[in-house]
């Protein structure tokens, strides 16, 4: 079972200092076991001005199993899944320990965000990419980070209005929306397989 | 009355019942003698009842004890006689010796044996002069009426009737006497222990000395031993609740709460790590410990690891309070090895069964004759060279582990393994230490090594 009393206070704690680190964590619904981060892209790097979803999904298991994370914001990194936003860290898999917290886990992905690992690489396009051809790698990371990154920190009024340019109706658009954590990718794909 | 005090003392060997008579004519016949029940009653009537001085008594009027605040009550700690009261100094409770009263309890006769002692005891105690009164201080004290009725007590009741010659009114006897014989043989006032003594200068108890820790009267001025063991435990006690005062802060880095407010009293411990000095709650380091690889985490590098710094601990030891140092953990974690080593270990199973931790289990690994590993493993030994290695070895330490185990295998008569000779007189010979020395042997290896695994999760 979760610990409730701990996610509780994990959450206190994280928006009490939202101002200096910039992450932050919220409950996606009612359920407190699924929750969206943000972190921001650090700076000096391709990422930076970029806000990036992640997706938390609480294990039964928590805190003595590592919560279940995956970039909703598309990013171009050597360690994050260009297609998933799985994320390569071991912190989040054996290395895990309870004494780490969401805030402190997102500062870890913050972190690998600033010192990508191209030899241990979840995708092996980009890996490939940031070994052989580093300029490039640079160009598509910050593309990527203008194009998905800094759409998301649009009001949702205007990603509701982007969409219903597109032709999808208002009131599904909403409820898409809502249901991927405010990411209007996330939401286009979806409404697009629907 | 001054006359029936100069009577007692003249006449109350030969003559209790005149005696009797003469101090209490209202109260007692010379029939409610005769018959123990009825005298019974009537002491009890006369001891004020425990539950009416606390204002609870549910008897009523009904009760056999006293509701009467002039009758004096049976303050005698019980447990103290049976040698066993875990107050010391600090009980609320008369300490009386028993052997004093039933020495002179049996210098009285048979019938009454707190007439004597009793009255005796009115002339010993009042006066503040010489013990032996002259008939001047008798009349003295005898003049008070309510002394002698207060102090008059025959009873039915045995704890009471056996100290009624010292204790049984330890306000007006037994005072005089003891403090005479010697200072320690007498009880320090109970409520100046306690904090404060309604009778101040009057109290006819010695008030003790103040204890510079607890800051009560409870130090007897004449029991050295006694005095030394108070403030050894109420040091102790103030170092407990100083620790316990630092531990309230401290909270577990994985619940995020503080350990020593968590809701149940089990929860309320603190879990210490053999290797490093990060505070988690019990429960908490038991369960990251105990969790499954089924996160794909590795045991030995993550699991039994800090949570926090990751340097590997083999073990967890519970602990009520945080250390402030390197000694108070030792000593925590000794204490607990120490407990550990006299639980006979279930894995182990006295021998039936097997324990992972082997050699360095922190349990008691007892072999039972009859048990499993007995039968294949150390009976045959038995006749082998290894037990006069183990007897030359024997240490001094051994030797409570051999009385133990004899005591144990008392009734035990080693049986011969198959193939050896049946031979009456050698198996005379094979005495139950000899029997025993594997086993002092299996618990000297058990007990020198304890690093290694951890079974303590």
């Amino acid at each position: 079972m979760v610990d409730l009393a701990r996610v509780q206070k994990e959450l206190q704690e994280c928006n009490r200092d939202v101002q200096v680190s910039g992450i932050r964590v919220s409950p996606k619904a009612d359920c407190i076991t699924h929750l969206i981060g943000s972190i921001p892209g650090p700076l000096g790097t391709p990422y930076e001005g970029g806000v990036f979803n992640i997706d938390i999904t609480l294990p039964d298991g928590y805190p003595f199993e590592p919560p279940k994370m995956r970039f909703v914001t598309k990013v171009w990194h050597p360690n994050i899944s260009s297609q998933s936003g799985a994320i390569c860290l071991d912190i989040l898999k054996d290395q895990w320990s309870p004494a780490l917290t969401l805030k402190t886990a997102l500062l870890s992905v913050q972190a690998l965000l600033s010192a990508p690992e191209p030899d241990d690489p979840q995708d092996a396009v980009v890996a490939q990419q940031y070994l052989k051809d580093y300029q490039t790698f640079v160009g598509t990371a910050r593309y990527w980070t203008e194009a998905f990154a800094k759409a998301s920190s649009l009001g949702i009024d205007e990603k509701v209005q982007k969409l219903v340019e597109m032709g999808f109706p208002e009131d599904i658009v909403r409820s898409t929306l809502e249901a991927v954590g405010g990411d209007e990718n996330l939401a286009l794909e979806k409404l697009c397989s629907a | 009355m001054t006359f029936y005090g100069h009577c007692f003392r003249q006449s109350n060997r030969q003559s209790p019942i005149f005696a009797l008579e003469l101090a209490e004519p209202k109260f007692m016949s010379s029939d409610s003698f005769l018959g123990v029940n009825l005298a019974g009653t009537m002491s009890k009537k006369r001891v004020l009842c425990k539950f009416f001085a606390h204002g609870a008594c549910l008897k009523g009027e009904h009760c056999e004890y006293s509701h009467d605040w002039k009758d004096p009550s049976n303050n005698i700690c019980t447990f103290y006689q049976k040698g066993a009261c875990a107050y010391g100094s600090r009980c609320r409770y008369e300490h009386v010796k028993v052997y004093q009263s039933q020495s002179s309890a049996s210098s009285s006769s048979k019938t009454y044996p707190s007439q004597y002692t009793c009255s005796d005891s009115i002339h010993a105690a009042r006066p503040p002069g010489p013990v032996l009164g002259t008939v001047g201080h008798v009349l003295g004290v005898s003049s008070e009426a309510p002394v002698i009725n207060r102090s008059f007590l025959p009873s039915g009741e045995p704890a009471w009737a056996e100290n009624s010659g010292h204790g049984g009114i330890p306000e007006f006897s037994g005072i005089g006497e003891s403090r005479s014989l010697n200072p320690a043989d007498h009880p320090i006032c109970s409520f100046a222990a306690a904090g404060n003594c309604p009778r101040g200068e009057m109290c006819p108890h010695i008030h003790g000395d103040m204890c510079p820790i607890c800051g009560k009267h409870c130090l007897h001025p004449f029991r050295p031993q006694e005095r030394e063991d108070h403030m050894k435990t109420c040091f102790q006690r103030q170092k407990h609740l100083e620790a316990l005062k630092h531990s309230q802060e401290i909270e577990c880095s994985v619940c995020l709460e503080r350990v020593l407010s968590k809701p149940t009293a089990a929860e309320r411990k603190f879990g210490i790590l053999s290797e490093c000095d990060h505070p988690f709650c019990i429960s908490c380091i038991r369960n990251w410990r105990s969790s499954s690889s089924s996160a794909g985490m590795d045991v030995n590098s993550a699991v039994r690891a800090c949570p926090i710094c990751r340097k590997l601990s083999y073990f967890v030891i519970p602990s009520v309070i945080w250390y402030a140092n390197k000694d108070e953990k030792e000593e925590i974690v000794d204490s607990y090895k120490a407990k550990l080593r006299s639980i006979d270990c279930k894995h182990f199973d006295f021998g039936n069964g097997s324990c992972p931790f082997g050699t360095s289990c922190f349990y008691k690994h007892t072999v039972k004759p009859g048990s499993s590993l007995w039968d294949s493993t150390l009976m045959p030994d038995l006749y082998g060279s290894r037990i006069l290695d183990v007897d030359e070895a024997e240490s001094s330490s051994d030797e409570e582990n051999r009385d133990v185990l004899r005591e144990l295998f008392k009734h035990y008569r080693p049986r011969l393994p198959i193939g050896v000779e049946a031979d009456d007189s050698s198996s005379e010979d094979l005495d139950v230490d000899d029997a025993l020395a594997p086993f002092l042997m299996l618990g000297a290896l058990d007990m020198s090594d304890l690093s290694g695994e951890d079974n303590v999760m």
